[in-house]
C-alpha cells in the first residue's frame, strides 16, 4: 500500500551523490585530513627518498651506535650508517611493497567481492565459503610458511601478503555490491541489455568506490604491519633495506642490550605514522559510509534551552 | 503565560521552536513556532510529509531530543513547564505521564531482551510495580492489548508485525500515562491490521481517559482516529480544527492538496501527488514556506509570513448545522477552532 | 529448530576448515613449486642418511594423491613426523611449546580484552569529549606500533628491572621450591605479555568503540530513553548487552592479530613457545617442525572461533528460535 505523499523515488543521481558527499564531507574533517596529510608525507618521502637521503646507506659514516647528533639527526645503526638514511631509504621500499601487496589483495577482494554480489547464486555461495576459509586462517603464520617455502625474497612478500589479505574487503564488497544491484535501476540497465562489465564499470563501481577507498587505505596498513613482521622473522630480502629490516637488523645486533633506543624508535615510529594516516583517513571514511553511527540517541550532555534569536515570527 | 494549574490544559506546547546544529556551522530550523493543546480523551492528528517536523515536535514533547538540538518555548503538562529542566526534567514524566509509541515497533524493541521484560522494565525503573505485581501488570496489559499472557517471555521477532504494535502499545500503557504519542503507529502494516490497531487506540483512549497525539503523513489514518487535526508544513502548523471542518472546507491549499493525495478507503481512485518539494530548513524561509508549490500563490506570499488566524466562523460551518455536531461535554476552547495560516485563504474570506 | 541448524552449520564449518587448513598444509609443502622437497638441498645439515630417511618420511616414491591420504591417515595417529633439527617427534616439541606459550598469551590477550572493553565503552559513551578522544587515539597508536618496536621499547625501558629473555632464571638452580618457581616465571612473564596486551588493547578499544556507538545510535535505545529510564541503567542494561554481539564476532576475527603478536613476542623475548618454535624451525628449515606448527595454530585459532560461535548464541536470542 502507498498511501504516502512522501514516498518519493529518490533519483540515481541522488544515491551516488550521497556515497560521494560522504567522501566530501570526510575531506572536511579534522581527524580525516590529518591521516591524509601524514600519507601524503610518506608518499612525498619514499618518492624522493634517494633526494632527501642525506647518507649514502651502504657506507658507515659514524661510529658504531652513535647517538643523535647534529650531523647524525637519528643516530647511527651497528654498522656506523646514518639512522636517518636509512629510515628514508627503508621507506621507499616499505611503502612500495605495500602498496604492491595491497594491489594484489584489492585485484583479488575486488574481483571476488564485485563477482560474489554481483552475480549471487552458486558464485557467490562458492567464493564466500574460500572467503570465510581464509578469513579464519590465521594471515602471519600462513605468510611464515609461505614464505619459509618460497625463500626470502620481496617479490615474494609482496605476493605472500597480498594472496592472504583480501577477504575483508571481498566481505565488505560484496555486501555493497548485493545491495546496489537491487536498486532500479541496475536491473533497468540490465533489462536494456547492457553488458555486465559495462553495468559494473557504469553503475555498481561508482556506487561502490567510497567503500574500496576506504578498504584500500586500511588494507596498505596492515601490508606494511605485515611486511615488518616477516622481515623482523628474516622472511623478506635481507639484502634490502625497508622499516622491517632495519628493525631486524636493530634486534640482531643487539641494539637493545645496548640501549640504543635511536637504532629502532625511527623505522618503529614511521611504520606506526604511515598505519596512522591510514587508519584516521580510512575510517573516516567508513564511519562516514555508516549510517547507524550518525545518530546518537544517548549523549553525554543535554540538547539545549535557547531563547530564539533571527529566527521564527520575532525577526518577521 | 503561566496558566492556573486547576485549570491548566492536561498538555500545552506554546511556542515550541527545535533547531538542530549541522556541520558547518548551519542550522536546521526543523519546528517554528508549534503551539497545541491536549485535554484528557481528546485525540489530535498531526499530519505532515515526511521532514515537516511532526516526528520532532513529538519527541519534544518527551524531550527526545539529541544534544545537537536547540530548543525553544513551553512543553506544559498540567501547567508545569518541563522545558527549563532539559533532558533531566523530562525524564521523571517520561512514561508516567508521557508514553510514546514508535514508528517501526521491530526497531522499538530491544533484540536480546523479552517483552514482557521490556514492558515491566519502566514500571521497575519509575517504582510504579516491582516483582511479581509487575508481572501481572504486563500480563495484563497484553490482554488488554490482545495478546496472550504467555508471550510475555517471548522474544520481539518471535512476534508478527501486528503483534509487535500491539505490544508496542502494551509497553506505553505500563505506568498509566495521561497522554500518550503515536508515531506512524501502522506504517509498514497490512491495511486489516491496521484498522485493528487504530481502533485498539481509540478504544484506549476512550477507557483510559487517555489523550492522544497520532502523528502521521496519513490524513485517512486520522480520519479514522481523530477529533482534531493540525497539519504541518515546513516545520508550522499551517491549518488545524476538527477533522471533519478540514475535510469539508480545508482552506489551506496544502491540506487540499494532503486530502488529494489520500486514497478513499476502497484505494481504487487515482492518487493525485504533490508537485515539487518542501524548502530546505537550513536556510531561511522567507514569505510562505509552502508558496513555491502553491497553485493560488500572489504578491504577499513572497515576502510575507502567514500566521495562523482563525477562519471566520460563517465561512467554516454554516448556520444552524453547529450544535448538532458539538458534543456536550466537548469543552468550546481552542482546538475546537478552525485556524490557518494562509494568505490565499484570508483573502478569498475578504473577497 | 533453527537454533540446533546454527549449531550444526558452525561445528561444519569448523570441521571443513580444519580439514582445508589440512590440505593448505599438504600441497604447500609437497606440490608447490619450490616446496619443501626440493628445497632439501638447502638444508646444511643434511647428510645422505638424513636425506634418505626425509623421503621415506616424505614417500615420494607415491603419487601426490596417494601422499594425501598417508598424510591424512598419519595425522589421524597423531603423528606429524619427526623435527629435523632434534630428531624429537614433532608432536612432542609442539606439546611442550604450546603449554609455554598458553598462559602468556591468556593473561596477555584477557588483559587487553579487559582494557579494551572498559576503554572502548568509555569513549562510546563520552563520544566527543576530551576522555573520548585521548582514549581513541592512544588506542590508534598502540594499534599502530608493530609489535616488535613495542617490545623492543619495553625491553630497553626495564633494562635490569625485569629479565627480559626466557621464562625462567638459568642460574637459579639451588632453589627449587615450587613457590619461587613460579615467581620466577611471573617475573618473566611480565614484558612478553605486557606487550602482547599492549599491541592488542588498541585493537579492541577501537572495534569495542564503534561497536558501542552503533548500537547507541539504535531506536531501542531511544525507546530506553522515553522510557524514562537513567544513562546508566540504558548503557547498563540496553546497550552494553547489544554491543557484545558485534564484539564477539570482532574479537573472534582478530584472533589472527594474537597469533601474530605472540609470535613476534616470543621470538622478542626468547619465550620457548610455539611461536619460537616457528621461528626456529624458519631458521633451520625445519619443515616438518614449521607444518606441524601451523597445523597446530591454525587448529587452535579455528576451535577459539567455534567458541566464539558458541557465546554469540548463548547471547543473541534470534538465533534460536
Amino acid at each position: 500500500m502507498s498511501t504516502s505523499v512522501s514516498q518519493v523515488d529518490v533519483p540515481e543521481v541522488e544515491v551516488q551523490e550521497g556515497l560521494w558527499a560522504a567522501i566530501r564531507e570526510v575531506l572536511h574533517e579534522r581527524t580525516a585530513m590529518v591521516g591524509l596529510v601524514i600519507l601524503a608525507a610518506f608518499v612525498l618521502m619514499a618518492v624522493f627518498a634517494p633526494l632527501l637521503s642525506p647518507y649514502d646507506v651502504h657506507v658507515a659514516s659514524c661510529g658504531v651506535f652513535d647517538p643523535p647528533s647534529a650531523k647524525h639527526w637519528l643516530g647511527c645503526d651497528d654498522g656506523g650508517i646514518d639512522m636517518l638514511s636509512l629510515v628514508i631509504t627503508g621507506g621507499r621500499i616499505s611503502m612500495i611493497v605495500g602498496f604492491a601487496a595491497t594491489l594484489v589483495a584489492m585485484t583479488i577482494g575486488g574481483g571476488v567481492g564485485l563477482a560474489s554480489g554481483y552475480f549471487g547464486g552458486w558464485v557467490d555461495v562458492v567464493l564466500m565459503r574460500i572467503t570465510d576459509y581464509f578469513l579464519v586462517i590465521p594471515d602471519l603464520v600462513l605468510m611464515i610458511v609461505i614464505s619459509a617455502v618460497w625463500g626470502p625474497s620481496l617479490s615474494h612478500v609482496v605476493i605472500v601478503i597480498g594472496i592472504l589479505l583480501w577477504t575483508s574487503t571481498a566481505r565488505v564488497l560484496r555486501a555493497q555490491v548485493k545491495s546496489v544491484r537491487e536498486r532500479v535501476y541496475v536491473k533497468r540497465a540490465q533489462s536494456l541489455g547492457a553488458s555486465h562489465l559495462r553495468i559494473i564499470v557504469r553503475h555498481v563501481l561508482p556506487q561502490v568506490g567510497p567503500l574500496l577507498i576506504a578498504n584500500t587505505v586500511l588494507t596498505i596498513a596492515v601490508a606494511v604491519f605485515d611486511e615488518t613482521a616477516l622481515a623482523f622473522l628474516g622472511l623478506s630480502d635481507p639484502t634490502a633495506t625497508t622499516w622491517g629490516t632495519v628493525m631486524e637488523h636493530a634486534f640482531d645486533r643487539t641494539a637493545v642490550s645496548a640501549g640504543a633506543w635511536w637504532a629502532i624508535v625511527p623505522a618503529g615510529v614511521s611504520v606506526a605514522l604511515v598505519i596512522m594516516g591510514c587508519y584516521l583517513f580510512g575510517q573516516s571514511i567508513e564511519d562516514a559510509l555508516n549510517p547507524r553511527l550518525k545518530v546518537a540517541h544517548l549523549s553525554p550532555r543535554s540538547w539545549r534551552l535557547r531563547t530564539l534569536v533571527g529566527r521564527g515570527p520575532d525577526a518577521l | 503565560m503561566t496558566a492556573d494549574l486547576a485549570t491548566a490544559p492536561l498538555l500545552e506546547v506554546a511556542g515550541l521552536h527545535v533547531w538542530f546544529e549541522l556541520p558547518g556551522g548551519r542550522e536546521l530550523h526543523a519546528v517554528q513556532d508549534v503551539a497545541l493543546t491536549l485535554e484528557a480523551g481528546q485525540r489530535v492528528g498531526l499530519v505532515g510529509e515526511s521532514g515537516s517536523g511532526k516526528t520532532t515536535t513529538a519527541l519534544t514533547i518527551m524531550g527526545l531530543l539529541p544534544s545537537s538540538a536547540a530548543a525553544a518555548g513551553r512543553v506544559a503538562v498540567r501547567g508545569e513547564d518541563l522545558m527549563p529542566g532539559l533532558e533531566n526534567g523530562f525524564r521523571s514524566h517520561r512514561w508516567t505521564d508521557i508514553a510514546m509509541v514508535f514508528q517501526g515497533a521491530m526497531n522499538a524493541f530491544n533484540p536480546v531482551r523479552t517483552v514482557g521484560w521490556q514492558i515491566a522494565e519502566p514500571m521497575i525503573a519509575h517504582g510504579t510495580a516491582t516483582g511479581s505485581a509487575a508481572k501481572a501488570r504486563v500480563a495484563e496489559l497484553l490482554e488488554l492489548v490482545g495478546i496472550p499472557a504467555a508471550a510475555a517471555t517471548r522474544y520481539p521477532h518471535e512476534f508478527s508485525g501486528g503483534m509487535r504494535q500491539r505490544a508496542a502499545i502494551a509497553m506505553a500503557l505500563a505506568c498509566e500515562p495521561k497522554i500518550l504519542l503515536a508515531d506512524e503507529p501502522t506504517t509498514a502494516l497490512d491495511v486489516m491490521v491496521q484498522a485493528q490497531i487504530l481502533d485498539l487506540l481509540t478504544r484506549l483512549c476512550g477507557d483510559l481517559g487517555l489523550a492522544l497525539l497520532l502523528v502521521t503523513h496519513d490524513l485517512g489514518v486520522v480520519a479514522q482516529t481523530c477529533d482534531d487535526v493540525a497539519v504541518m508544513y515546513a516545520g508550522e502548523i499551517v491549518e488545524r480544527g476538527r477533522i471533519d471542518a478540514l475535510f469539508h472546507d480545508a482552506e489551506h491549499p496544502y491540506t487540499r492538496a494532503l486530502f488529494a493525495a489520500t486514497p478513499d478507503l476502497y484505494g481504487d481512485e487515482p492518487v493525485a501527488s504533490i508537485p515539487g518539494s518542501p524548502p530546505d530548513l537550513a536556510r531561511p524561509v522567507v514569505g510562505c514556506a509552502y508558496r513555491p508549490r502553491c497553485p493560488l500563490a500572489f504578491a504577499p506570499c513572497v515576502d510575507v509570513r502567514p500566521v495562523l488566524a482563525p477562519v471566520s466562523a460563517t465561512t467554516a460551518t454554516p448556520p444552524g448545522t453547529q450544535p448538532l455536531t458539538e458534543p456536550l461535554t466537548e469543552p468550546s476552547t481552542e482546538p475546537a477552532r478552525h485556524l490557518v495560516a494562509c494568505h490565499a485563504a484570508s483573502s478569498a474570506r475578504a473577497t | 529448530m533453527r537454533g540446533s541448524d546454527y549449531l550444526v552449520k558452525r561445528s561444519a564449518f569448523a570441521v571443513i576448515t580444519v580439514f582445508v587448513a589440512i590440505t593448505i598444509n599438504f600441497f604447500l609443502f609437497r606440490v608447490l613449486p619450490g616446496d619443501a622437497v626440493s628445497n632439501l638441498a638447502r638444508i646444511p645439515t643434511a647428510t645422505p642418511e638424513l636425506r634418505h630417511a626425509l623421503r621415506v618420511q616424505f614417500g615420494l616414491d607415491k603419487s601426490a594423491w596417494e601422499q594425501y591420504w598417508l598424510y591424512l591417515g598419519q595425522l589421524l595417529h597423531g603423528n606429524l613426523g619427526i623435527s629435523f633439527a632434534n630428531q624429537q617427534p614433532v608432536r612432542d616439541n609442539l606439546v611442550t611449546a604450546l603449554g609455554n606459550t598458553v598462559p602468556m598469551v591468556a593473561i596477555g590477550t584477557v588483559v587487553a580484552i579487559v582494557i579494551g572493553i572498559l576503554t572502548g565503552v568509555l569513549s562510546a559513551v563520552r563520544r566527543h569529549t576530551v576522555a573520548d578522544h585521548v582514549s581513541t587515539n592512544l588506542a590508534i597508536a598502540f594499534y599502530a606500533f608493530p609489535t616488535q618496536f613495542l617490545g623492543m621499547m619495553l625491553l630497553i625501558l626495564f633494562a635490569g628491572l625485569l629479565p627480559s629473555a626466557g621464562m625462567s632464571d638459568p642460574f637459579a638452580l639451588g632453589d627449587v621450591s615450587f613457590g619461587s618457581h613460579l615467581a620466577d616465571l611471573a617475573k618473566h612473564m611480565v614484558l612478553p605479555a605486557a606487550t602482547l596486551a599492549l599491541t592488542l588493547y588498541g585493537e579492541n578499544t577501537l572495534i569495542v568503540r564503534s561497536a558501542m556507538l552503533e548500537t547507541l545510535g539504535e531506536d531501542h535505545v531511544l525507546t530506553a530513553r522515553a522510557k524514562g529510564l537513567s544513562r546508566r541503567a540504558i548503557i547498563r542494561k540496553h546497550a552494553l548487552r547489544n554491543a557484545m554481539l558485534p564484539t564477539v564476532t570482532m574479537i573472534g576475527l582478530s584472533l589472527g592479530s594474537i597469533v601474530s603478536g605472540a609470535i613476534l613476542i616470543e621470538v622478542i623475548f626468547s619465550w620457548p613457545g610455539i611461536g619460537s618454535a616457528l621461528y626456529q624451525a624458519v631458521l633451520q628449515r625445519d619443515y616438518p617442525m614449521l607444518q606441524g606448527g601451523f597445523l597446530v595454530i591454525t587448529v587452535t585459532v579455528i576451535l577459539l572461533n567455534f567458541v566464539a560461535d558458541l557465546a554469540y548464541f548463548r547471547l543473541d536470542p534470534r538465533i534460536t528460535s
